[in-house]
């Protein structure tokens, strides 16, 4: 990865060093904590057994909480998301669109939740402002016309993959470094001392040990499974939630139901869609789950009391995340009632592991918090005293906030840049081939789905119908000018394509009627019909096969 | 108000060759249609059956008529004469057919690197329908720069002899992008425009040279060069004849992704076939409602930039392209929707409309959903389907009929064709009747106007 100058995902790795930190998992609590330790001074290494950000910080529907879904239930969570929600305005401006947000009235809403909600979000320093009806309906016109009440507050959508990148950058800088796709797979443990992780290379397979003074585990839903390598206890309750992504952004800001939180009670647009969330069901395994059309049903029904005309417009696909949800009294609870509190553990007093500590719980917009708690407890142990700066710092990635998402507004900054090849790739979220080269250089060896996180590829309508080989074709290109195996193209392209469909495919199953089964079968149409794509990834496929 | 003998709803090929075909027949015809419809997606081959087994169309259409329920087993004799007439209709305009339903399946190289099985094709893709010798090599060719053909990719893809199947391969194959004038200055050129550009005959003309000069240079013995399909749109003919001199070597178009112009060139050619036989074309008309007296649909309004068009008929044909086309809609309570007529649908359940391996073209069972019709192609209610038509002149044509596993037996074409053909024969020998005194006249003199 250094040869193209990549910006810290390294993909090899040189064992003779020793880390005074490892961090496990690379969501963007993994990240802060790279970020947070780096700054502190400990040179720290990132793994992830995937593609950064590919776990519940990729999978989550986008919203930057102002703590107003907190208020009632848990003030002090509506506390720490305010306070971080400033900062992360201020740190990392780039990765947020300033949409603000509602919580309205249904007449479903129970009166006593809507005549305490303004009260409750003063008590927690949650800015909230009441605006009248008529006003709200005239900003948002696709709201239901019989919301009764509506506040706003200072929600707003954060895009994790950017704010992942950022971190990540910030500690490479300072002489550390992340490790996409390579997973843990044990522990060297001496005593009360964890001496070395193990970890394997997963795409060539390479084993490696590498020699660390702390372990910090931040793999979220997965954290069960660390501890447990680690020869420690400690019980996830992960809890799966569903998304629906709509086409449009049938709000510019973020709308709650004004109730106790629950099923399909929030939009939040999300550059050119928006994303209805969300359904909270608890799964023994954060790999083992998929979205089932009943889900989806549910969320539409719930969705529908926000915005009546829900069920005619278009869904582009339906998704899940886990959320890394602890139960501290392992009482088997309902997901929902489970803390959305970040705890750290320290499992010198819990396990008798005196270099070991995981983060569990929290949520995206309080990460960076997380990371500096967590910090605090790894640096006691390492015996360094500098605290945090993590607040303060802005993160690299520029000062340019966004009001408003514009579809235009890539193209736009690509050309004030003196536009260069702006052969659009994937037209739904304006892909230009510099953009998509500039993202193979970067993230190179990588898959078509790790492009898609590091540009929107394949995100919009049309899910990757079109620009699926419009991306094969250029991967194929830089591979040929990077490596010298051109035997290996063809299969090369072929995983790539096939990949990339297997995945995009998998979100449209759920959710395939009116126009986006449409598109599903006209995309189908070219693919198998025009193209013959099943002679290249078909199984059994080719041209005398009748499956 | 204006009238016509028969209305059909929708211009892609079903719609098109049925309104040809009545306008020969003397018919007035009025094509309504929201827009553009698949055809502008077509790559050039005429797909009209295949099946396991089946190593030829006519084969494939054999078996496929004995499945129950399919297209075919109303309309396989119609097949043969549709063809006929439909490749000599467009090689009259220049758009000349090679292969036939008896020819062996080859395999048609793409645009994405894979294969297609193919028997009858566009000329400019005959090549593909000889063996390939021991030693012969495909070149493929494309505009550097151009986004949606990727001729490194394409090679290394079609390198692979299982890519192929069982159909013969050439070689070796190679990928050369060349610079083309003028396209490094444009941003987002497409394949519309370049295929313009082909129609140019200087630009053409460097060009072919420059490309003849890149196969050159990956060295001599038997070779095939493939390129993008895009040489020209409205004198392809001159376009073929000119790249196959220059560069010297058989030359196949590889079909990519849409637009699809091989498609666009039969548009239009269909296009003015049918305003020469006194036919209308008019798109950007949705139908909004229809009148309709006992079992007649007497009238389609549509509407278009703000007002209101009722246009009387005779009779109506749907060419409205199934889900694909948005003749059919699945709504999210699982009700898949005929949206002219609000006629009954046959289909699968909402669980069963996609399911399955998404690499398998049989993962969408919910593509066979359309309209069960009688023998004379008039929709029934598929639950009661000897209850009889519920109008008498309303026919179905194209990707509207029930039955059809297109993705996978590759019949699209000839159904459209078949049908077409069918329905055209069908309005033509039973005139509609009362109330339309030019389908009289029509149906008598059997001429033009």
């Amino acid at each position: 990865m250094a040869a193209t100058g990549s910006p810290g995902v390294a993909s090899t790795l040189d064992t003779s060093v020793a880390w005074d930190a490892v961090v496990i998992g690379g969501g963007v609590t993994g990240a802060g904590l790279l970020r947070d330790l780096a700054r502190r001074g400990l040179r720290t290494l990132l793994v992830d057994r995937s593609d950064l950000g590919t776990g519940t910080s990729g999978r989550y529907h986008g919203l930057l909480h102002s703590g107003g879904r907190y208020v009632a239930k848990d003030p002090s969570a509506a506390s720490e998301c305010i306070g971080e929600n400033r900062i992360l305005r201020r740190i990392a401006p780039f990765a947020i669109e300033d949409t603000s947000g509602y919580f309205v009235a249904t007449p479903d809403d129970p009166d006593d939740y809507v005549e305490r909600f303004a009260d409750a979000c003063a008590a927690s320093g949650v800015p909230c402002e009441e605006i009248p009806v008529p006003e709200l309906l005239r900003r948002v016109p696709t709201l239901n016309p019989r919301i009764r009440r509506g506040f706003r507050v200072p929600d707003g959508s954060v895009e994790p993959w950017s704010l992942i990148d950022a971190n990540v950058a910030d500690a490479v800088a300072l002489g550390s470094r992340a490790l996409a796709y390579h997973r843990v797979i044990g522990f060297d443990r001496s005593g009360e001392r964890l001496l070395a992780v193990r970890i394997q290379d997963v795409r060539s397979g390479s084993v490696y040990r590498v020699m660390t003074g702390q372990v910090v585990s931040a793999a979220g839903a997965w954290g069960g499974q660390i501890a447990a390598m680690a020869g420690a206890a400690l019980k996830m309750a992960p809890g799966k939630g569903t998304m629906l992504v709509f086409n449009q952004r049938m709000t510019d800001a973020v709308i709650n139901r004004c109730h106790r939180s629950s099923d399909g009670d929030i939009m939040v647009p999300v550059g050119t869609v928006a994303i209805l969330g969300t359904t909270d069901i608890p799964v023994s395994d954060p790999d083992e789950w998929e979205v089932t059309r009943a889900e989806v049903d549910r969320l539409l029904d719930e969705g529908e009391k926000l915005f009546p005309a829900l069920r005619r417009m278009r869904l582009l696909r339906a998704y899940g995340g886990v959320r890394p949800l602890y139960d501290p009294g392992e009482t088997g609870s309902q997901s929902r009632e489970v803390t959305r509190a970040h705890v750290v553990l320290d499992h010198a007093a819990r396990d008798g592991i005196s270099n070991f500590t995981s983060i569990v719980g929290g949520k995206l917009t309080t990460y960076r918090l997380m990371a500096q708690d967590t910090a605090d407890v790894v640096c006691a142990k390492a015996g360094v005293r500098a605290t945090a700066t993590t607040a303060d710092e802005p993160l690299p990635g520029g000062d340019h906030g966004q009001r408003y998402h514009w579809v235009g507004g890539r193209l736009a900054a690509h050309e004030a840049e003196g536009g260069g090849d702006a052969a659009l790739i994937c037209e739904c979220e304006i892909v230009t081939r510099a953009m998509l080269q500039e993202a193979l250089e970067r993230h190179w060896p990588c898959s078509l789905d790790d492009v898609r996180r590091a540009t929107r590829l394949g995100m919009g309508p049309c899910q990757g119908g079109f620009c699926t080989f419009r991306a094969a074709g250029a991967m194929a290109d830089h591979a040929a000018r990077v490596s010298h195996d051109p035997g290996e193209l063809g299969g090369m392209v072929a995983s790539a394509m096939s990949d990339f469909i297997r995945e995009r495919q998998r979100g449209t199953q759920p959710i395939a009627h009116g126009r986006q089964l449409q598109e599903a079968l006209i995309v189908a149409g070219f693919q198998w019909g025009t193209l013959g794509l099943d002679s290249l990834v078909g199984e059994g496929g080719g041209p005398d096969a009748d499956g | 108000m204006p009238t016509a003998d028969v209305a059909v709803v929708g211009a892609g090929l079903a719609g098109l060759t049925t309104a040809v075909r009545l306008a020969e027949h003397g018919a007035r015809v009025v094509v309504l249609a929201k827009g553009n419809g698949a055809i502008h997606w077509a790559g050039g081959p005429l797909d009209v059956a295949v099946a396991p087994g089946a190593e030829s169309p006519v084969a494939g259409v054999r078996e496929l008529a004995g499945r129950a329920g399919h297209p075919y087993a109303l309309l396989a004799d119609d097949v043969g004469p549709a063809i006929a007439w439909f490749t000599d209709l467009v090689a009259a305009a220049g758009l000349a057919h090679a292969g036939s339903l008896e020819q062996p399946f080859r395999a048609l190289p793409t645009g994405l690197g894979g294969t297609r099985p193919v028997a009858l094709v566009p000329e400019s893709q005959a090549a593909a329908l000889d063996p390939w010798a021991p030693d012969e090599r495909l070149v493929v060719a494309g505009p550097a720069g151009f986004k949606d053909f990727w001729p490194r990719a394409v090679a290394a893809s079609l390198g692979h002899p299982g890519t192929w199947g069982r159909l013969g391969h050439p070689d070796r194959v190679e990928g050369v992008a060349v610079e083309l004038p003028d396209l490094a200055a444009r941003r987002n050129v497409n394949a519309l425009r370049i295929s313009e550009l082909f129609d140019e005959p200087g630009w053409r003309r460097s060009s072919l040279d420059r490309i003849a000069r890149a196969v050159d240079a990956t060295g001599g013995g038997s070779l095939r060069v493939g390129l993008p399909a895009l040489l020209g749109c409205k004198d392809h003919a001159a376009v073929l004849h000119d790249a196959r001199e220059r560069l010297g070597r058989p030359v196949i178009e590889l079909p990519i992704v849409p637009p699809g112009i091989p498609g666009i060139r039969l548009y239009d050619v269909l296009r003015a076939a049918l305003r020469s036989r006194g036919g209308r074309l008019l798109l950007g008309e949705s139908i909004t409602r229809v009148e309709t007296r006992g079992d007649r649909v007497e009238a389609v309004a549509t509407s278009a930039a703000s007002r209101e068009l009722v246009t009387r008929v005779g009779a109506v044909v749907l060419a409205t392209g199934g889900l694909t086309g948005g003749g059919l809609l699945g709504d999210p309570d699982g009700r898949l929707v005929e949206t002219v007529l609000g006629l009954p649908v046959e289909g699968p359940p909402i669980d069963r409309w996609i399911t399955g391996n998404p690499l398998d073209p049989g993962s969408m069972p919910v593509a066979v959903a359309g309209l069960r019709t009688d023998d004379e192609l008039r929709p029934v209610d598929p639950t009661d389907p000897a209850a009889g038509a519920r109008f008498e002149n309303v026919r179905v044509v194209g990707g509207m009929l029930a039955g059809q596993r297109y993705l996978v037996e590759r019949c699209g074409d000839g159904v459209s064709l078949a049908s077409a053909w069918r329905v055209a024969e069908s309005l033509s020998a039973t005139p509609p009747a009362a109330g339309s005194r030019s389908g009289r006249r029509a149906a008598a003199t059997g001429g033009s106007r």
